[in-house]
């Protein structure tokens, strides 16, 4: 068990490598201003439109969506895509792997393997909506919009811009834990200090 | 049969992201909290792995280099890098795992997560023209540069090619091997969080 963590590292490794090899490199982020943009365009659909004049064939009246030849509007108008497709598959995966640990840890009990309760450092208030679910959506808010201004993530930038040895990718990473360790840190100190501990 | 490829290469980083124990938000702040750093481990160890399979797939000639993907460097990565961490600090989630967590354990909060991403990314979208008008992707632009000269397209610092990806994979695994899962200095605070992998100390 002590190496299981290099068995770890290779899967997740090897998939990174599979997807350059065969398709492109893994990224997740993007596929958030995709969504975000299907609603958008679905309540004002003046903001996309289409123009046979570029690659594309689509503009867009936001910035954003219009950038690299309307690159984004693109994929906003037409998700069922590989970058798209590739991102609602991972819970699919994910879920599998659930499965299979539950399976595993019932019929072995080995109890230093039982898969612990995500985030239970927040003291657990019954009934109170807000304080269980606006930080994590408040973080999650932070987290895409800081990636979208960076044009990746951990996935996009660090993992796969790392793997290439893409010098953008070093930037992004010592940026994030740059502030990552410190907020990590002081979040933990204000909710112990919450609990009254 | 991209879509199919879509399904199949998606499915398997999921996999591997709830078997790494990445989707964990526990597992995340524990490591940045520097108290566990199983999870640090993994990902160097994995950039490394990745990198020294690509280097033997150009070696052995099965590596299409049009497949390889750089980003721009440019103010808005460091900006964006630090904003980043403060939510991945406080939350202990990217925007990967908390799709591969909005299925099984804490998918209420992983989805709040996703949720909350979607209106961040919005947010961007329109805000980006104002961004741009203030030349945040245009300061520091040093283009789609990478460190070893691995193919015409991008500006490259060192011109070794493949070579490199080898040496920065073996540096990286090496690292990955060597780092402590539990260094002594963040274990002030480890009993308060109920440590359930203490199999290595």
């Amino acid at each position: 068990m002590r190496q299981k963590w290099i068995l770890q590292a290779m899967l997740l490794g090897a998939v990174f490598f599979l997807a350059v090899l065969i398709i492109k490199p893994i990224g997740v982020s993007t596929q958030f201003s995709v969504l975000s943009g299907i609603v958008h365009s679905t309540i004002d659909p003046n903001v996309i439109t289409v123009d046979e004049s570029i690659d594309s064939g689509y503009r867009s009246t936001n910035a954003y969506y219009d950038k690299s030849e309307g690159k984004l509007a693109k994929s906003i108008k037409h998700p069922i895509n590989y970058d798209f497709v590739f991102v609602l598959a991972i819970p699919l995966g994910a879920y599998l792997a659930h499965l299979l640990r539950r399976k595993k840890t019932n019929t072995q009990n080995t109890h230093e393997e039982v898969y612990s309760e995500p985030i239970p450092e927040l003291p657990k208030v019954k009934g109170n909506f807000w304080r269980t679910y606006a930080p994590s959506f408040l973080g999650g808010f932070i987290i895409l919009f800081g990636a979208r201004m960076a044009d990746g993530c951990t996935s996009g930038h660090m993992m796969s811009g790392m793997m290439q040895g893409s010098v953008s990718g070093y930037i992004f990473a010592a940026a994030v834990f740059l502030t990552a360790i410190p907020t990590a840190i002081i979040v933990e100190k204000l909710s112990l200090r919450k609990v009254g501990k | 049969m991209r879509i199919l490829l879509a399904i199949i290469l998606g499915g398997l980083f999921g996999f591997a992201l709830h078997f790494a124990e990445a989707s964990n938000p526990k597992k995340i702040t524990q490591m940045l909290r520097l108290q566990d750093l199983s999870l640090m481990k993994i990902i160097v160890f994995a950039i490394g792995f990745a990198s020294t399979l690509l280097f033997f797939a150009d070696l052995v000639g099965i590596f299409d280099i049009s497949h390889l993907s750089i980003k721009g460097v440019h103010l808005g990565v460091i900006l964006g890098g630090l904003i980043f961490g403060i939510g991945f600090g406080s939350v202990g989630s990217c925007p990967g795992t908390c799709v591969a967590a909005s299925t099984g354990d804490g998918f209420k909060k992983a989805l709040a997560t996703v949720l909350g991403g979607l209106v961040g990314a919005f947010v961007f979208s329109i805000s980006y023209g104002w961004f741009k008008d203030l030349g945040l992707f245009s300061v520091m632009d040093l283009g789609k540069l990478t460190l070893f000269s691995i193919s015409d397209e991008f500006p490259s610092l060192f011109s070794m090619g493949f070579i490199g990806l080898l040496i920065t994979g073996v540096l990286f695994m090496a690292i990955a091997v060597l780092l402590p899962t539990n260094p002594s200095f963040g274990n002030s605070t480890v009993t308060e969080t109920k440590q359930t992998d203490i199999g290595d100390l």
